[in-house]
């Protein structure tokens, strides 16, 4: 009992190996979650946008916080160095007085 | 010449659903799974629609990764032979009075009790009309590995199919 040749049993599987048709609203249900997947994606976009201009505006706002404060240490350095070139011209300057008040003595 | 054909996602789907779904169907044997296959893989062509050259690249691109999703979501089910049947008998997979011939109905089912790689090359060859070398392209395994899981397959198909005939004929 069987298949009378191997050609009738492949007959018989191209038969019963048709193609089943797709059940009734998967393509539907296909195009709504394309069009789900389509908009998580749009938000994602928009989402890494926004935190690249946020990481970019923090990035400059450290940029220029740098810059402006090695003008303010510059500035502090150039004050100091003013400031010992005044006591040393008033150190020079005492030095000077006494001196010459030294020879003004001595000449008496 | 000119690339002219320009690929519709919607008229793919609408040629082809039938096609992907049956494969999944046929190598899961579980109707749910094969729908979550069609879906994914149709929701993959639609991220890769620009590499798609023609036609014919769709129809095997489609086939190509309906079997590799049908393999790994049989994978995660780690679906034994026995829980397999149980399945087909609680009627979850392919019903037999959809189908116009008994004997067909029983094929269908003896196909899921099949190992996988016999499975996949039977369905291809009697469902899809593929040669052994366009099997092993879509499966991506050697033309000579293709043949031995046809060989193989349809005689232990074959083998199955028989000794329900016999069964069948008892019971009568």
């Amino acid at each position: 009992m069987g298949f009378d040749s191997e050609e009738d049993f492949e007959l018989e599987l191209h038969q019963a190996f048709e193609r089943q048709p797709a059940p009734p609203g998967l393509k539907h249900r296909l195009m709504e979650k394309r069009q789900a997947c389509r908009s998580r994606q749009s938000f994602v976009l928009w989402q890494r946008l926004a935190a690249s201009l946020v990481l970019a505006a923090m990035l400059g706002g450290a940029v220029e916080w740098r810059r402006q404060e090695e003008r303010r240490k510059g500035e502090a350095a150039r004050q100091q160095v003013l400031t010992a070139l005044r006591i040393t011209g008033h150190a020079l300057d005492r030095m000077n007085r006494q001196l010459a008040e030294h020879d003004r003595a001595n000449q008496e | 010449m000119a690339h002219d054909w320009q690929p519709d996602f919607e008229k793919l789907v609408d040629e082809h659903q039938s096609m992907v779904y049956s494969l999944g169907l046929r190598m899961t044997g579980d109707r749910g799974l094969a729908e979550e296959i069609a879906q994914d893989v149709f929701l993959e062509l639609d991220r890769h629609l620009g590499k798609i050259e023609s036609s014919s690249h769709a129809c095997f691109w489609l086939r190509r990764v309906t079997m590799s999703r049908s393999a790994d979501a049989l994978r995660r089910r780690k679906v034994r032979q026995m829980d397999l049947w149980v399945e087909i008998e609680e009627g979850h997979g392919i019903h037999a009075e959809e189908r116009i011939s008994p004997l067909g109905a029983r094929l269908e089912q003896l196909l899921a009790t099949l190992p996988e790689s016999q499975r996949a090359a039977l369905v291809l060859r009697y469902q899809e009309d593929l040669t052994p070398e366009e099997i092993a392209a879509t499966l991506e395994a050697p033309v000579a590995t293709v043949k031995s899981n046809l060989q193989r397959g349809l005689k232990l198909l074959r083998t199955k199919a028989e000794m329900h005939l016999k069964e069948y004929i008892r019971g009568v």
